[in-house]
């Protein structure tokens, strides 16, 4: 089991008259390899579950274990390691450092990871190449068009080899073509093995033959789990 | 290996931001410059200053009547001579001289050029004054200041004073005083004593004071006392004091300005702190995205410090390097006046170059200090955040 997920529990503004319970005792298991798609409409949890799988918030209550470790009650130092090392995450408007090109944003990633100079580069290369954004690597993100920056993000998410890929929303602000594009990357990624789970209200993933569970969220609780 | 990767990415933040950076450069070099300017005029002018008074006799002695300064008896000197431990004891006649038309006035000094003391001092002062021929004829030597004063009003080789008897007494000019003595000399006519004596109508009997010095530190006090016992109404002036009295001047005017320099840096501290606390800033984007692709607090906060150091050293590094130019290659314009004062005759002075590292360091500290703080207490507030709230 790769992810798993018990009696998880959301609520922002706790405590305070503005309280409101985002997730309500989510419980989930993903397997390694697994593409899972987490579907719903806005404001019914889908984000907020990946930031806790992506070590981006903590959960009120619950437990997060990844790969056996328990990532919900992590510490800075080893939830930023465990970002850094284990997850890549894809999100809805990018989040790239706009000044910088697009190899130095896909580059931010190894700043702290030790290696040395020649191996960072041929990583940088190779993420590029996956996500097929090699050819604009010395371009600047703000040059750059929506399709080109999500291809930018994705080869980010890619180059520390992460074994789980996260995606919020990815084809939210895509035209047709660069949706069906991205799927063509993640179809890669998932014959490669990566665990993949996409939040997403866009139909076009429903109807993908390689997905694995389709997840139904209301409310901030599982309505619907399709295999 | 980690380091270089980390300095290769910090290079490349502050030069792709370097728009981001530029205001918060300019305004640290502008206040650094101000700062420097201040501290390496006051330090100058202290050094100058405390170099022409290493020159001057330790003590100088006139005489009161009902506390006000009168001229003193010459037979003073004589008896002053027979103390033990006193040297180089020498008479002076010196003295306000008003030129009426305009207010302005000359401080004439009349010393002894036969003095083997005084004449060694002017011959270095001055390499080829002929003495012979300076003092065959009724000569004087002036400030830069008297100088131009003298050639405005058409005294371009002499001039002619007016004795309290009625009578005019000309002077011919013969050498002008070198520009680094204008900071006490600019203002100053030198002259023969019995010259000066005539100006002032002062007797053959009389001078205005008398200088002397006293190798022995450790005997100052005692000489003052045998003096008080000598001369009752003797009025004595010690070189430590009239040094005090110099470097409380400057201090006061370099603290002046460093009270304006703490208001500027305040404001300046609070406006950074402003700037990186916004809660739509770019850096608060910024912070959150970093942390969200896996940079620890500790990370973010060693981005942050390192490059606002950088910023800080280059704005320092920048400020000083102006205020050098500024003060010791093109003597301060505008500001110099504020220090000296023009009040009299016009001054120029050449600033000797003094750089005190312990101040400069002071400087870098006191303004890396807040400036570091009023960005990474703000940048570390976001990074505590969870990245989702900070890239929003």
């Amino acid at each position: 089991m790769m992810i798993d997920i018990q009696e998880v529990n959301k609520i922002y503004n706790e405590g305070t008259p503005q309280a409101f319970k985002a997730l309500k005792k989510i419980n989930l298991t993903v397997q390694k390899g697994e593409l899972i798609i987490l579907n719903g409409v806005s404001g019914s949890g889908k984000s907020t579950l990946l930031s806790l799988i992506a070590g981006l918030d903590k959960p009120s209550s619950g437990k997060i274990t990844v790969d056996g470790e328990l990532i919900s009650k992590l510490p800075d130092l080893h939830a930023s390691a465990y970002r850094a090392k284990t997850v890549g995450v894809i999100f809805q408007h990018f989040n790239l450092l706009e000044s910088l090109s697009v190899e130095e944003n896909v580059m931010a990633v190894l700043i702290h990871s030790g290696l040395d100079m020649p191996t960072v580069k041929s990583m940088i290369e190779k993420s590029m190449k996956q996500a097929s954004i090699a050819h604009k690597a010395t371009q600047n993100i703000s040059l750059l068009s929506g399709g080109e920056k999500q291809r930018c993000a994705i080869a980010r998410a890619l180059v520390h080899e992460p074994k789980i890929i996260l995606c919020d929303e990815p084809t939210a602000n895509l035209d047709k073509a660069n949706a069906l594009k991205f799927i063509e990357i993640l179809k890669t990624l998932h014959q490669m093995g990566k665990t993949i789970i996409i939040a997403t209200h866009d139909p076009l993933f429903e109807s993908l033959d390689f997905v694995d569970k389709i997840i139904h969220l209301e409310d901030g609780m599982i309505r619907e789990n399709t295999e | 290996m980690k380091n270089s990767l980390f300095l290769h990415f910090l290079t490349l933040l502050l030069f792709k931001q370097k728009s981001k950076h530029i205001g918060a450069v300019l305004i640290s070099v502008i206040i650094i410059f101000l700062l420097s300017t201040v501290l390496f005029i006051s330090s100058s002018l202290q050094h100058s200053i405390l170099c022409t008074l290493k020159k001057q006799a330790d003590f100088t002695v006139s005489r009161i009547e009902a506390g006000k300064a009168v001229n003193t008896p010459a037979e003073w000197v004589e008896k002053i001579m027979e103390i033990n431990g006193v040297s180089k004891v020498a008479p002076r006649v010196y003295g306000r001289y008003f030129f009426a038309p305009r207010g302005n006035a000359f401080l004439v000094v009349g010393i002894d050029f036969f003095d083997e003391q005084n004449n060694q001092e002017m011959q270095l002062l001055l390499k080829n004054l002929n003495l012979k021929t300076f003092l065959s004829q009724d000569s004087m030597l002036v400030g830069e200041g008297v100088k131009n004063f003298l050639k405005a009003h058409y005294f371009t080789d002499d001039f002619t004073f007016k004795t309290p008897k009625g009578s005019f007494k000309k002077v011919k000019i013969a050498k002008v005083l070198p520009k680094q003595s204008n900071l006490i000399a600019n203002d100053m006519i030198i002259l023969p004593i019995d010259v000066a004596r005539e100006i002032f109508g002062i007797g053959e009997d009389e001078v205005t004071d008398i200088t002397f010095n006293v190798p022995n530190d450790a005997e100052w006090d005692n000489i003052i006392t045998k003096l008080h016992l000598m001369f009752y109404d003797v009025r004595v002036i010690e070189k430590r004091e009239v040094k005090k009295a110099y470097e409380n001047l400057y201090n006061y005017k370099g603290g002046l300005f460093l009270i304006l320099y703490l208001v500027t840096i305040v404001t300046f501290i609070l406006i950074l702190y402003q700037r990186y606390s916004m809660v739509y800033s770019t850096e608060r984007k910024e912070i959150g995205i970093l942390r969200a692709i896996g940079w620890s607090i500790r990370d973010i906060l060693k981005l942050k410090f390192y490059e606002n150091l950088t910023i800080v050293m280059v704005s320092f590094i920048l400020g000083v390097v102006l205020a050098y130019g500024y003060v010791f290659i093109l003597n301060a314009p505008l500001l110099s006046q504020i220090f000296l004062g023009n009040a009299n005759l016009s001054n120029s002075v050449t600033f000797v170059p003094v750089v005190k590292f312990g101040l400069l360091g002071s400087i870098f500290f006191f303004y890396a200090v807040p400036f570091l703080a009023a960005v990474l207490i703000p940048a570390w507030k976001i990074a505590v955040t969870p990245p989702k709230e900070a890239m929003l």
